[in-house]
């Protein structure tokens, strides 16, 4: 705990330091010796438990799940003169080539760009909650996370949607490939990889560090 | 009350309308003072009610191509899928723009309606733990982009025409965006707590 806080910079007390636990569904402040909150009845807990363990775990298996999710097709045109398979990637190239440059832009981004940087920023946050430096820029970085993670679901539902749309009989229908699914679990376990990391760990972890502030 | 970014416990301070509470140490938005906050949720959660209905009922897309017609309405999008050998996917489209969404409206208009009157229903803290839950994996403008995505891949390969259930889910996803807005999670539970049972 810091006592004396340097000019122009604050330091409150956090809650867990006077044993008090801000309920994680409702936000009411209450003895943590409580055991549950006493407005909505959910458990009560200084910090959400195990929860870098949890976020590693999942933060691995989304890395996992991005290989087959790259590697595989998202979907299969059938067409009069033959079969013709799609990745994400060269879902992303076709639309280049057809110089659709903003459409382009934006699958890229939902579907290639926000996946890496999310899993990049979910691994600096728990890097970070062991030594943290800048616990404000971090906490930003998390609340980012947290925000955009959802859009990147853009192409499972493309996906969704032609397979049921196209459906020309002979002239060419659209099957889902198997790394439509792989692609989901990507979003779906980084998704809650970021909800089980706490932003509190970095502000504990910057208390406990030598103090070197923004 | 104590931040949930960074645990600063601090006095929650009288609001004006339109105040905010900022915490003092990471600058996180925790509160906003809106005095029609409920009722305005309420509403938007009846037309989002609504839409929701109607964006289920009417073909949602329609394909021309080569003479062959294609039609669709917004739940075929989570059956073909079904159909074509991707049940897991299948699934959880569903969850995401069909389960979600119609459990916060329900959810929000079952916590919303009676608190006008400052009453709450049996339950309505069990729903308003599911809803804020909820609020998460609820992707319906997600899905809005998907369509426009598939659109212009289709572009060049087949006539498409926007169903009725199309812009009814475009309505929807902006009354259903409102709502949630609308409210203001630490006021709603400090209402929902005053509330008679």
């Amino acid at each position: 705990m810091s006592t004396e806080a340097p000019p122009g910079d604050f330091h409150p007390r956090t809650a867990a330091a006077r044993g008090l636990a801000s309920c994680h569904s409702c936000g009411k402040v209450q003895p943590v010796t409580q055991q549950r909150c006493g407005r909505c009845d959910a458990k009560l807990h200084l910090r959400k438990p195990d929860s870098l363990q949890r976020t590693w775990a999942l933060t691995v298996a989304a890395a996992i799940l991005y290989i087959p999710a790259n590697v595989y097709p998202v979907m299969r045109a059938d067409r009069l003169g033959g079969a013709e398979e799609n990745t994400i990637l060269s879902g992303v190239v076709l639309f280049w080539e057809h110089k659709a440059y903003p459409i382009a832009i934006v699958v890229f981004t939902a579907s290639v760009l926000i996946p890496i940087l999310k899993l990049l920023a979910i691994v600096t946050l728990c890097l970070a909650a062991r030594r943290c430096r800048r616990p404000r820029a971090m906490t930003r970085i998390y609340r980012m996370t947290e925000l955009v993670g959802r859009w990147s679901m853009v192409d499972v539902f493309v996906v969704a949607i032609l397979v049921a749309v196209v459906q020309l009989g002979s002239l060419m229908s659209i099957q889902p490939g198997p790394a439509a699914l792989a692609f989901a679990g990507v979003v779906i376990t980084t998704m809650l990889a970021a909800m089980s990391f706490d932003p509190r760990l970095l502000w504990d972890a910057a208390q406990d560090a030598p103090q070197h502030h923004e | 009350m104590a931040c949930h970014d960074c645990d600063a416990l601090f006095r929650a301070p009288q609001l004006h309308e339109g105040d905010s509470i900022v915490c003092p140490h990471c600058a996180a938005k925790l509160s906003t003072h809106r005095p029609h906050g409920i009722r305005r949720a309420a509403a938007f959660s009846l037309s989002a009610a609504s839409f929701f209905v109607v964006a289920n009922i009417f073909p949602f897309i329609e394909l021309k191509a080569g003479g062959q017609i294609s039609r669709i309405v917004l739940a075929e999008s989570v059956s073909a899928l079904n159909q074509h050998g991707s049940p897991g996917l299948a699934a959880a489209v569903a969850i995401f723009i069909l389960g979600a969404p119609s459990l916060m409206i329900v959810g929000m208009l079952y916590l919303m309606l009676p608190l006008q009157f400052g009453r709450r229903l049996p339950g309505a803290i069990g729903v308003c733990r599911a809803v804020f839950g909820t609020d998460t994996w609820n992707m319906i403008e997600v899905f809005l982009l998907g369509v426009l995505v598939s659109l212009l891949k289709l572009g060049d390969i087949a006539t498409v025409t926007l169903g009725i259930s199309f812009w009814a889910f475009a309505c929807l996803i902006v009354c259903l965006i409102a709502a949630v807005a609308s409210i203001d999670k630490h006021e709603l539970w400090n209402q929902l707590e005053e509330a008679r049972g």
